[in-house]
């Protein structure tokens, strides 16, 4: 079947309400929003890295001076805030995980309990590590 | 006014629109066929059947047991050659569904399972879950969008056929969203527009359901037969009137008074055991059970809630498993609108109107006495529901008989000649002119005034049970509606975009005519048959006067004239129609 | 539990358009009693029968099933008889038509691009060969049967788009319900026309038009949750670009 588009002369005018500020409506948008902003953080302490793998390539001296910048107060904060949205994105990570898996017979909330354990589990083994396994 | 051409108007987008929709362009893909409709299809009130669909399909039934049961279910008003063509073809239109994609709830081994309704020898329903009018709509829906040749008509009300020389010539339809008005010329017209239920205060029916295809065919001479059998549905959620399926029933759930007691078997359908049994207790005919309810209210034994008294449909003994597979909508509806969990608590349920078992008079082929007119599903009578229509019927009417509609209609305008235009238009345009003086009304009564004294006065007089005095009331009451409805009623709006006041005032107006027909046809009735139960001097079947059917007429002003038109009995002659008694016990599958 | 029907008086305030005087929407407020077991729709009905006739909404079926009286109550989108005025008692209510939607009348939106959109998907079976009717039903299990169940409880009523922000930004957008029920005949054991919607699967205006916000699955009334439908078909479009799917024979009719 197809619809009839009406030709009607008195056509209606309709009235389209705008999408400005739609984010800020809803608090499950801004959550969304934080979500997707997160990421930005994330490519930011990536860049940080690569900024210090190639500062490593020229060097001790200037590995050191990277490594000295990273303790200023400004990253500090940075690495603070940065932790906190890492964080906020593998758990949103995990929330959506069960809609883009398969139909499966599994209970959603076990895909996403089980995904934030395991990422749990993963970062206290590496914490641990680093503190006694370090020189 | 803008004019289109076509071949078929179909009006309703319901079950039986779509496939009578579907069947006359298969039947011939060159027709130009129209389907109009006031709400967009999928929202027709199809949508809301729960139950289930009929058709013979397990091995220890047969058609003679489903012509058996619809016939005595109907206390022998039947049509025997429609109930025969029937049943012949409901199994066929439940497989065509199913190869269209309807989800049809299934046993382990995949194939089709059915469950018992109330009044049938072997389970025959087929079902999806309790959402089988949903599934069925959607799929009709769905599948008609293989056919972009069918043009649909979406939001455009239908207010009046058009005929010239004996012949149906189209419908003239306001475009809803702008208020812009149409005729559309058709060689045939298929009514599809559902019943009344609307005309009583407690229903089951959407606010859709306002019989305006019987109204427009009234109008226009067409008679409305056994329009005095009103079935009323036994389990209805008190207030609302929302319908708590037969399924529940059908899938072994009881119904108890106040004392707890199973009080269907003093009503002529007990004894209790064995149980489940078919066409006894809980698995008895809507009728019987609606009256049993009657007469428990009056003996004090029902519960008393906000919206009048309630029994309690009690499944609880199913367990949550079954209930949630298999009544998953009963169970969302319960909590969400009588807050009550059916798992850990009984429903508290009434009777409500439910559906209107007369309709537009047709021969089994779906034809009018109006060349070009034919009609299907609840605007109808073809013949198949008798005074007390079968559960599960009327899903099966729906395609059995649009299909039917469609294929006559598709055969009937071949030779149809073209029509002069220039009446068809002045027709139309005096049909426009009375619509639009409705829309200029500012002063008068409220529709709602006039719609709420008209339920309140149907269900006074045309309830469950009903006597001399209490229909006269209603008739009377009902002229009086009509003469305040004339005499000009106040609309708010009189804006030309989606003016909703407007069409419940031009619904208001049909509503009332069907009421009319409904009072008086059930006042001359002067016997007791299926859902027409008199309490005065006439509490039995009368064969001998009235082994026939009602036929309103429209009579001017006046109120409607009553004849009577015999019933087709070919293979089963009139018995007592008894139910419950001794019987084996079944496994509920 | 019974149900108290003590009546109190609620504050209901609806958007107002008329397309023939207005340029833009403006709000109208209404002073509704009401008692516990009254839906918004209720409400709605009480304003429209005794106080302001020509205040527009669609409804018809009044048990969530119909899929007409979608509105956004609070700004949250919703169905007006299957939410109560008890539960914003004693706030008052702000109604407006469904989000990312034209306006016809005051609450009365335009569903036209979803019924375009829904005829896009080809939402029925499609076949290789069709079964004649005398060789009866296809057989199908309860788990053949749950694989694309969920997705047929869909009942159109559009809340899902009025969730979506990529729908409002890009109507171009195949959008929630319609991509739902895309899914829903792709995963039916009886159909075999992966192919013939693989194009609008595809597209960027088919799932990849979604980034996954799922506020639609959300606010489904039905619980079809279109976001895992969408979101599980991004992984079988890749695969349909690699040619896996050709590979494992997934493809159906050639």
């Amino acid at each position: 079947m197809s619809r009839y588009r009406s030709t009607a002369k008195t056509a209606a005018r309709t009235y389209m309400q705008p999408m400005a500020g739609w984010w800020t409506k809803n608090p499950y948008f801004v959550r969304y929003m934080v979500r997707e902003g997160s990421a930005l953080l994330l490519t930011a302490y990536a860049l940080v890295l690569l900024v210090g793998l190639w500062r490593l390539s020229q060097g001790a001296a200037a590995f050191d001076a990277w490594r000295a910048a990273l303790a200023s107060p400004l990253s500090v904060v940075f690495h603070a805030v940065g932790l906190v949205m890492v964080v906020y994105h593998s758990y949103t990570w995990f929330d959506v995980m069960p809609k883009t898996a398969p139909d499966q017979p599994i209970d959603p909330k076990l895909i996403t309990g089980g995904g934030i354990a395991a990422a749990v589990a993963v970062s206290v083994l590496i914490l641990a590590a680093l503190l006694w396994g370090a020189p | 006014m803008e004019v289109i051409k076509v071949d078929i108007v179909v009006v309703g987008g319901g079950g039986a629109g779509l496939r009578a929709a579907i069947a006359a362009h298969v039947a011939d893909p060159q027709l130009k066929v129209a389907l109009v409709s006031k709400v967009v299809p999928m929202r027709s009130h199809t949508v809301a059947a729960e139950g289930g669909s009929a058709g013979v399909i397990r091995s220890d039934d047969s058609l003679a047991n489903h012509f058996d049961d619809t016939v005595s279910g109907g206390d022998w008003l039947c049509d025997q050659d429609a109930v025969q063509y029937f049943v012949e073809h409901c199994t066929a239109e439940m497989v065509q569904l199913e190869h269209w994609g309807c989800p049809w709830s299934r046993k382990d081994d995949g194939s089709i399972n059915v469950r018992f309704f109330g009044g049938m020898k072997v389970q025959r329903t087929w079902f999806a879950a309790d959402k089988t009018g949903f599934h069925i709509l959607h799929t009709l829906f769905q599948t008609s969008l293989k056919y972009p040749a069918i043009q649909r008509f979406d939001e455009f009300f239908v207010v009046d056929l058009v005929v010239e020389d004996g012949r149906v010539r189209g419908v003239l339809a306001i475009e809803i969203a702008t208020g812009a008005r149409f005729l559309l010329e058709s060689k045939a017209v298929i009514l599809c527009t559902g019943g009344a239920g609307r005309v009583y205060r407690q229903n089951t029916n959407a606010g859709i359901v306002t019989g305006d295809g019987m109204g427009m065919a009234y109008r226009h001479g067409v008679a409305l037969r056994d329009m005095e059998f009103v079935q009323y549905h036994p389990t209805a959620l008190a207030g609302s009137g929302i319908l708590i399926t037969e399924g529940c029933r059908g899938e072994g759930g009881i119904l108890t008074n106040k004392h707890g007691y199973r009080y269907l078997q003093d009503y002529g359908l007990g004894p209790l055991d064995p149980w489940p049994r078919p066409k006894a207790m809980e698995l008895g005919p809507r009728d019987r059970l609606s009256q049993a309810f009657w007469h428990e209210e009056q003996k004090g034994n029902t519960i008393g809630s906000p919206h009048g008294h309630v029994v309690h449909l009690d499944l609880r003994h199913l367990g949550a498993k079954k209930i949630h597979e298999r009544l998953p909508l009963i169970t969302e509806v319960a909590k969400t609108f009588a807050g009550i969990n059916p798992v850990t608590h009984p429903i508290p349920v009434r009777p409500a109107a439910h559906y209107t078992m007369g309709g537009i008079a047709s021969n089994r082929h779906t034809e009018t006495s109006l060349a070009g007119l034919y009609v299907a599903g609840e605007c109808s009578s073809v013949g198949i529901h008798g005074a007390n229509r079968l559960g599960s019927n009327s899903l099966a009417e729906i395609v059995v008989f649009g299909k039917v509609a469609g294929e006559r209609a598709a055969a009937y305008v071949r030779d149809v000649p073209e029509a002069g235009s220039r009446t068809i238009r002045q027709q139309a345009e005096a049909a426009e002119q009375r619509v639009l003086e409705l829309m200029g009304g500012d002063r008068g009564e409220r529709i709602a005034t006039l719609r709420n004294e008209m339920g309140d006065s149907m269900e006074a007089g045309i309830g469950i049970f009903r006597s001399a005095s209490g229909m006269q009331a209603t008739c009377d009451k009902l002229a009086q509606l009509r003469e305040r409805y004339h005499a000009g009623i106040r609309l708010d709006d009189h804006s030309l975009s989606f003016n909703t006041e407007w069409l419940t005032a031009i619904e208001l107006g049909s509503m009332l005519e069907v009421a009319e027909a409904v009072a008086h046809s059930a006042l001359q009735r002067k016997e007791s048959r299926g859902a027409h139960v008199r309490l005065d001097d006439y509490q039995t079947r009368d064969d001998e006067n009235f082994l026939k059917h009602s036929l309103a007429t429209r009579n001017g002003d006046d109120p409607p004239h009553i004849g009577y038109a015999p019933v087709a009995i070919t293979t089963s002659p009139p018995k007592t129609r008894s139910y419950g008694g001794a019987g084996q016990q079944v496994v509920l599958t | 539990m019974p149900i108290d029907t003590t009546t109190r008086t609620i504050e209901i305030e609806c958007l107002r358009y008329d397309p023939q005087t207005d340029t833009e929407p403006h709000f109208s407020s209404y002073q509704v009693p009401f008692s516990d077991d009254m839906s918004v729709l209720e409400g709605l009905q009480y304003i429209k029968d005794q106080l302001d006739g020509s205040l527009t909404f669609r409804w018809s079926c009044r048990m969530a099933i119909c899929g007409s009286c979608g509105q956004e109550v609070n700004g949250v989108p919703v169905l007006s008889c299957h939410t109560f005025l008890r539960d914003y008692f004693p706030h008052k209510l702000r109604i407006e038509p469904l989000n990312n939607f034209p306006i016809i009348r005051d609450l009365v939106i335009d569903q036209n691009d979803f019924l375009d959109k829904l005829e896009s998907v080809k939402p029925y079976l499609v076949t290789k060969l069709e079964k004649p009717l005398a060789a009866g039903p296809h057989l199908q299990t309860p788990q053949q049967l749950n694989r694309y169940y969920a997705y047929s409880q869909c009942i159109n009523c559009l809340l899902c788009y009025a969730a979506c922000p990529q729908y409002g930004l890009n109507s171009d957008f195949t959008g929630p319900a319609a991509l739902a029920l895309l899914h829903r005949y792709n995963a039916d054991s009886r159909d075999q026309g992966w192919q013939v919607r693989a194009e609008v699967i595809n597209a960027d205006a088919g799932v990849w038009g979604c980034t996954l916000v799922g506020y639609c699955s959300e606010v489904c009334p039905k619980a079809v949750d279109p976001a895992h439908a969408i979101n599980q078909n991004k992984v079988n479009s890749a695969m349909d670009f690699f040619g896996v799917l050709k590979l494992m024979n997934k493809g159906g009719t050639e």
